[in-house]
């Protein structure tokens, strides 16, 4: 376990000039972020003093995401720039480089307990093929609120030195969160430990729990992609359900933003029900279960502990 | 042929650019293809030095097209009924991040396909679709296998001949539809089929349609009304139509180009107009006014915020995609007036790294434009009269310390190239099992009483994963209960804790893979003719090595599922010669 600390030098970020303050003629401040979790982040902290763009909305995978001519001059426009970084948002380096902007690009995993990636990445399953998403370092950090009270800090870091006037009204905004995120996690930590120990080991077609593993203690485990000359790579259907049987998996979930067909077929493989559908990258739309942070990770804590143990 | 430099400059980069190749560095290496407008030809040419590296004859004068890759140039010969396909000798493995890149010699492939009247094509996610206005089936295939030398095709049936286009996704395509009352009419509209030919869902009109492009997960079909876009939706295209704004003056599009790495199209919208098309904005559509007649129009793949435009006065434009309007402009060559035959030869542009392009097929002549200054800078002479291009190039990591990679068109993959899984099939080359004869230690008691922790240590200082997580990732690969192996002759014994199993093999061919990291490996396989019962049906050897050579140490797999056994891509047992002590086989580790 490493602190980003001793990533400066890899990542992408631009210190913010003192005294900075927001060029639109109104006073609001104009921020970016980058896909829907830290956008709902920056408006817990912004409130009514940002003007807000998220890139990559509700259900949408920042992986396969195609940047816009929109997205491009909102981020020449943008005041604040807030992404994620550990190569997380693969379009971001050059959707900056086109627009142009000089605005301040903050990666919040900056001081996030970062997890290395012992397979030096993870796949993504796509129309039946797997795609190998190469990242050292996992960087679904939110799914532990530990992280995303990191995030949320330096969100407010990031408001202030770009606009010094509002700075009390975001710091309060961030405490008032702050103690809502303690609160919930709490709450999963309680439904969580509930759980019997031999429930705990449940799949995901895509590895992006780790944090939640870490943090919760469950494990996640999925299938990894496989590649020989005469197929194209596609998901280890028959390793994973081996996996399963061995380490007594308890149930398999579907993603909001992968199609359900591959661990439809490994539940199925492995003769148990699909448990639902868990949010990894991206909240849900206003009428779904999972339209901010908060019902993000109170869905799929309650989603999980419903399934393994009954409600 | 050597590139006429303008600037000192440029010539000091390309220098730096060929000896840049050392141990996983970057290397950049761009090819233009170049066809003629009379003659049956391509031409390749490096497009950093200028150097003309190889001439293909084909079968008659061709409009090119490259594919997603880049792998592959498709050379459509309309004239001749024949479609052509070159290997570019460029590809590349896409890591998210980066990419690692392959560069070979280009080679005319085995692919040919004959028939009426070659039109549209189209490829996406390396499917193709080739349409021919003379027949009434569009022919659908697969990049892969032509790259395999492959001519085979689906035909998909079209109702009638006529100037259409289809679009290929996984088991369906989006095509044409003619006009009933005049095939010889643009289309009216398009539909959804399923692989035999079976419509799904509605016709979506839009009618005069002509012209297509994909941009990301989008693709467009101009008419007169609008915009058909196809997305995927699972597995299933679907069509959307994007009416032109009320805001436009009349006009439509019949021509149109998709942006790479931000998500836009570019169409014609009368001879002197062109528009922009956001199609997730507010007003998708913004009309740019040109000075004089467009000739040609290509979007700049790397400096994605940029498309350009020539015009037959000459002159290129820098087309800023954000501002919406003309930002640079320059003359190039001497006026090619659109009044004529619309199949005069006329400039083409393309974009090769930080250059753009521009053929002069009257002054037989390639102009260089710096993308990043806009300034004219330098000229590639070409015989005859240069016409269609494309490209086809980019930056990737080159790994390994192969010397004879130390230009950009090397050919020959160095051992230890090969070693890191970097080589080509015709390189590889059947083995016996005496390659392998010997005693023969598991290396798994050592990594477990930490003998190889120094190994890990070794392996962290100059790799991305720590000790630790090395030595984790090492004790999935090397776990095993098998500590020692003998082989002599065909006969392969197994030690487990003490105890020996025993049984004759005999070469049962040898297998390709490709890694998820992009890399390749080569199993040798050997399977059981008589022996223990308990001895495995296969055993295929993993050494590094693709031809004949005695080896060091190898991976060993065993099992009896031939096919199951190419898929275990973690758990790798290894072995070493018996008479290493612990020490030597660390010392003999790290010296790789």
């Amino acid at each position: 376990m490493h602190t980003s600390k001793t990533l400066l030098a890899t990542l992408i970020f631009s210190t913010l000039l003192p005294g900075m303050t927001p060029s639109s003629a109104t006073g609001t401040l104009e921020v970016v972020a980058s896909f829907s979790i830290i956008g709902d982040f920056a408006r817990e902290v912004g409130g009514d003093r940002i003007n807000l763009r998220t890139v990559v909305g509700p259900n949408g995978d920042a992986h396969v995401h195609n940047p816009k001519p929109s997205d491009a001059i909102a981020m020449a426009g943008a005041d604040v720039i807030l992404v994620n970084g550990l190569q997380f948002e693969g379009f971001l380096t050059r959707l900056i480089e086109a627009s142009g902007t000089s605005a301040p690009v903050m990666e919040l995993t900056q001081g996030a307990e970062i997890i290395r990636d012992p397979a030096g990445g993870h796949y993504h399953y796509y129309n039946g093929k797997a795609v190998f998403h190469e990242a050292a370092f996992d960087p679904h950090a939110w799914q532990s609120v530990a992280n995303a009270k990191i995030y949320v800090t330096n969100i407010a870091a990031a408001f202030c030195d770009a606009d010094s006037a509002g700075c009390d009204a975001y710091r309060s905004n961030a405490a008032d969160y702050l103690d809502r995120l303690s609160k919930l996690d709490d709450e999963i930590r309680a439904r969580i430990a509930a759980i019997p120990r031999h429930r705990r080991t449940v799949v995901v077609a895509h590895n992006a729990f780790r944090y939640f593993e870490r943090e919760y203690g469950l494990t996640f485990l999925s299938p990894v992609g496989v590649s020989t000359e005469s197929e194209a790579s596609a998901a280890d259907v028959a390793g994973i359900v081996q996996e399963m049987r061995d380490r007594r998996a308890a149930a398999v979930f579907a993603e909001n933003i992968a199609d359900a067909r591959l661990v439809e077929q490994i539940a199925a493989e492995a003769g148990l029900e699909l448990g639902g559908v868990l949010y990894s990258d991206a909240l849900s739309d206003s009428a779904g279960p999972a339209p901010t942070y908060v019902e993000m990770m109170r869905h799929n804590a309650r989603t999980i502990s419903q399934t393994v143990v009954g409600p | 042929m050597r590139l006429h430099l303008f600037s000192a400059s440029v010539a000091a980069v390309a220098l730096g650019l060929a000896g840049s190749a050392l141990a996983d560095d970057d290397v950049t290496a761009w090819r233009l293809f170049v066809s003629d407008h009379e003659k049956p030809m391509v031409t390749v040419i490096d497009a950093l030095d200028g150097d003309t590296l190889d001439t293909f004859t084909l079968k008659g004068p061709a409009t090119l097209y490259r594919s997603e890759t880049g792998e592959t140039v498709f050379a459509v010969q309309g004239s001749a009924g024949e479609v052509s396909a070159i290997f570019t000798g460029i590809a590349f493995h896409d890591h998210g991040d980066h990419g690692d890149i392959d560069i070979d010699d280009p080679k005319l492939l085995d692919f040919s396909l004959s028939g009426g009247k070659p039109g549209h094509f189209v490829e996406r996610q390396g499917k193709v679709a080739q349409w021919f206005d003379g027949e009434d089936t569009v022919r659908l295939f697969d990049e892969k296998a032509v790259l395999g030398g492959q001519s085979s095709f689906r035909a998909v049936n079209v109702t009638a001949p006529h100037h259409g286009v289809a679009v290929p996704y996984d088991d369906h395509a989006v095509v044409t539809i003619p006009n009933p009352e005049d095939a010889s009419k643009r289309p009216i509209g398009a539909r959804i089929v399923e692989g035999d030919g079976q419509q799904v869902g509605e016709d979506i009109p839009c009618p005069g349609l002509h012209g297509s492009a994909g941009s990301g997960n989008i693709h467009a079909l101009a008419c007169d009304t609008g915009l058909l876009l196809i997305t995927q939706a699972g597995n299933t295209p679907e069509i959307r139509h994007l009416p032109y704004s009320p805001s436009l003056p009349e006009g439509s599009a019949s021509t149109l180009i998709g942006g790479k790495g931000l998500q836009y199209f570019v169409g014609n919208y009368g001879a002197d107009r062109i528009i922009l098309v956001d199609p997730s904005a507010t007003e998708a559509f913004r009309l740019v006014q040109l000075p004089t007649r467009r000739v040609h129009f290509a979007v700049d793949p790397i400096r994605a915020r940029f498309a350009y435009v020539f015009t037959e006065d000459g002159q290129l434009h820098q087309v800023d995609i954000l501002k919406g309007e003309i930002t640079k402009s320059m003359r190039i060559t001497d006026p090619y007036s659109m009044d004529g035959h619309w199949s005069d030869p006329r400039p083409r542009i393309t974009v090769a790294d930080d250059k753009i392009v521009v053929t002069d097929p009257l002054s037989s002549t390639l102009h260089l434009i710096d993308a990043v200054q806009f300034t004219q800078a330098g000229e590639i002479p070409l015989e005859g009269k240069p016409f269609n291009i494309v490209a086809v190039g980019g930056s990737g990591k080159m790994h390994g310390h192969g010397d004879d990679h130390g230009h950009h068109h090397a050919h020959d993959h160095g051992d230890s190239q090969i070693s890191k899984g970097y080589f080509e099939d015709s390189q590889v080359q059947a083995r016996a099992l005496s390659d392998w004869a010997g005693d023969w230690q598991s290396v798994y008691p050592y990594l477990q009483d930490g003998t190889l922790d120094q190994v890990m240590a070794h392996k962290a200082e100059s790799g991305d994963k720590s000790a630790e997580d090395y030595k984790a990732y090492y004790e999935i690969g090397y776990k095993t209960d098998v500590e020692r192996i003998t082989i002599e002759g065909d006969t392969v014994t197994f030690f487990r804790s003490g105890k020996p199993i025993e049984a004759r093999y005999a070469d049962d061919g040898l297998e390709i893979l490709t890694y998820a990291k992009g890399n390749r490996g080569v199993r040798f396989i050997f399977k059981k003719i008589e022996g223990d019962a308990d001895a495995p049906q296969f055993i295929q050897f993993s050494d590094h090595r693709i031809a004949p050579a005695s080896a060091d140490h190898y991976h060993l797999y065993w099992g009896n599922d031939r096919a199951a056994l190419l898929k275990e891509v973690t758990n790798w047992p290894t072995y070493y010669p018996s008479s290493l002590d612990s020490k030597e086989i660390a010392e003999e580790m790290m010296a790789h």
